[in-house]
């Protein structure tokens, strides 16, 4: 029963639009039958004209009633206006319930296999969302075990061998307890993350305009703060800049960046954060002057997956944070760029649109 | 010297003992409370000089609290809350908390904002304050409504200064929109802080050598901002 209300509610979808689509695509059969019939007399090609209006109308609308009624409204039209006698029902024309019931089988099939089309492709894309939801699941709790497991060990260490721990080494444990506490803290930012644009339904975020300068500078205040052995320079334009964006989730993409030159940029002790107009696009750079990016690895390196190395070392994952940031980027309608600068280093740029597109 | 009373609002115990641990060792007196109902009681039987709340209470909601207490007590309220939540922040310090430091925090920062509400509670207290404000080569003089760099003139519009000498006012602790857009443009202006904003990047060009590396006039991205600590 319930099954059936569920059908019946399906095969019934009414709106303005489709109503719209329905009358829109009659009303230029019509008129083209019109205007085709000054040059030939002969209507034969009326009813084939309306078929195809039938089958259009039943694949651009959703469930089965629009097709339904306008395979009945074209049967009428065409027996009113385009048969002998003109502008008059005549019900006994031969061969009239044939056309009736052929209109109705295509409108029918065409619905069907339309419903059916969608249906599907709704059904690979939440196998595909589930997909990627369950691979980053598993490459999270990998990565969350790693340092979990190393506060659990220097804390016992600590706790249990307190007589025997010079001053130093017990420093050095709680320090390895407080770094793996901030790695944590910033894996956690971004599972959180993931799942708000997740709930925010496609990836779509609430957007209001922020100074650019103001976000550049949030950033490296709060980079200072964790990383004070790194030399940050930051450069905003002359020109006062408001962008479209959820500031919270821009901040943490330029975090990701900033922590992921000084987790990968090898050799490096300086980075650089600018940002510039360029056309209608705000363009942030995180450039760093380390060792630079593996080439081989470019082409994924957005994918979540370019892990490097052993998977044991988690210093070299720098798949979920950079994954992360591609995907804010994408949702505020931007492009993310990962390259190598001319004089060494690794370069991340993104460019954000200035101007509010509309949707749809 | 007398200590100054910490009263702790936290429902979990590791933060809790953290909070307590750093501010004893720092010459404060603690005293902690699990949830609201309790802390309300603390408040009116030990009348502390200031009030750290989370606002994730499993028994009353942090911002109810706040109305609570404000309805009787002046104590300076110091929110500590998580990343996700900045809407409750805002609405926390548009209801009359005093400021708000945002989880994970470090011992020298939670240590700074102690120190700025107390002494802004003290100044209040005693209905006076300086006649100017200093913070490295920045000067803001209210008596003479003058605002100099480095021993120059600054020259800012009507508006710029108001909101310079508003925040200078309360330097060292965050000044929300609404309360510098009220100020300014008074209480029908609602909304649109984007006037605010172009105002900001103006002020920030005539007082800042890099408007990106800020000195004296901090961002707090969706809540307002801050001007540094005089000296």
């Amino acid at each position: 029963m319930q099954n059936w209300r569920e059908r019946l509610r399906k095969a019934m979808q009414f709106s303005v639009r489709n109503t719209a689509v329905t009358l829109g695509i009659l009303a230029a059969t019509t008129g083209l039958s019109y205007v085709l019939q000054v040059f030939d007399k002969n209507s034969n090609y009326v009813s084939m004209l309306f078929v195809l209006a039938v089958f259009l109308i039943a694949r651009m609308t959703q469930g089965y009633f629009y097709g339904i009624a306008a395979s009945l409204g074209s049967v009428l039209l065409v027996n009113f206006l385009f048969t002998y006698p003109y502008f008059r029902f005549n019900f006994t024309l031969s061969g009239y319930p044939i056309a009736i019931l052929s209109m109705l089988a295509v409108s029918v099939t065409t619905s069907a296999l339309t419903t059916q089309a969608k249906h599907s492709a709704e059904i690979r894309l939440e196998a595909e969302r589930e997909k990627t939801r369950s691979n980053l699941l598993r490459a999270v709790s990998h990565d969350l075990r790693t340092p979990l497991t190393g506060i659990l060990g220097a804390s016992s260490a600590i706790l249990e061998n307190d007589e025997q721990l010079s001053r130093e080494e017990r420093l050095s444990l709680l320090r390895d307890v407080r770094d793996d506490a901030q790695w944590l803290i910033r894996m956690v930012e971004n599972l959180l993350t993931i799942t708000r644009m997740d709930g925010s339904n496609g990836a779509r975020v609430a957007k209001s305009p922020e100074a650019g300068e103001e976000v550049l500078e949030t950033a490296a205040v709060k980079f200072r703060k964790q990383f004070p052995d790194w030399k940050l320079t930051v450069q905003a334009p002359e020109e006062f800049l408001l962008i479209p964006m959820d500031a919270v989730l821009i901040g943490q993409v330029l975090m990701n960046l900033l922590e992921n030159a000084v987790d990968h940029a090898a050799g490096g002790d300086q980075i650089w954060l600018s940002l510039e107009r360029q056309g209608d696009m705000a363009v942030f750079t995180v450039r760093d002057n380390g060792c630079g990016l593996d080439v081989g690895l470019l082409p994924k390196i957005f994918e979540g997956k370019a892990s490097a190395g052993s998977s044991g070392d988690r210093k070299r994952n720098m798949g979920i944070g950079l994954s992360v940031c591609n995907t804010i980027i994408r949702a505020h309608g931007g492009t993310m760029k990962a390259k190598n600068a001319p004089q060494g280093g690794a370069v991340f740029c993104f460019a954000l649109p200035l101007e509010e597109k509309a949707y749809e | 010297m007398n200590k100054y009373y910490v009263l702790v609002v936290e429902d979990e115990k590791n933060i809790r003992s953290f909070m307590q641990t750093i501010l004893t060792s720092n010459g404060y007196a603690v005293l902690t409370a699990r949830n609201g109902e309790e802390a309300l009681m603390m408040l009116s039987s030990h009348c502390p000089d200031l009030v750290l709340l989370d606002l994730g209470l499993p028994d009353l909601d942090g911002q109810v609290f706040i109305q609570r207490v404000r309805q009787w007590n002046q104590v300076p309220i110091l929110v500590v809350s998580a990343r996700t939540h900045e809407r409750d922040k805002v609405t926390a310090l548009d209801l009359g908390a005093d400021d708000y430091i945002t989880k994970p925090f470090g011992t020298s920062e939670l240590l700074a904002r102690v120190r700025a509400a107390l002494r802004h509670a003290a100044q209040r207290s005693a209905g006076q304050r300086d006649g100017s404000y200093v913070c490295g080569g920045l000067t803001v003089d209210w008596e003479k409504r003058r605002v100099l760099l480095d021993g120059k003139d600054v020259h800012l519009t009507q508006n710029e200064y108001k909101i310079v000498a508003l925040l200078a006012q309360h330097a060292g602790k965050v000044v929300t929109y609404d309360q510098l857009i009220r100020h300014v443009w008074g209480p029908n202006v609602v909304g649109d802080n984007r006037i605010l904003r172009v105002n900001m990047a103006n002020i920030r060009r005539k007082l800042e050598h890099n408007p990106a590396e800020p000195q004296y006039l901090f961002t707090e991205i969706g809540v307002g901002y801050r001007m540094a600590e005089g000296d």
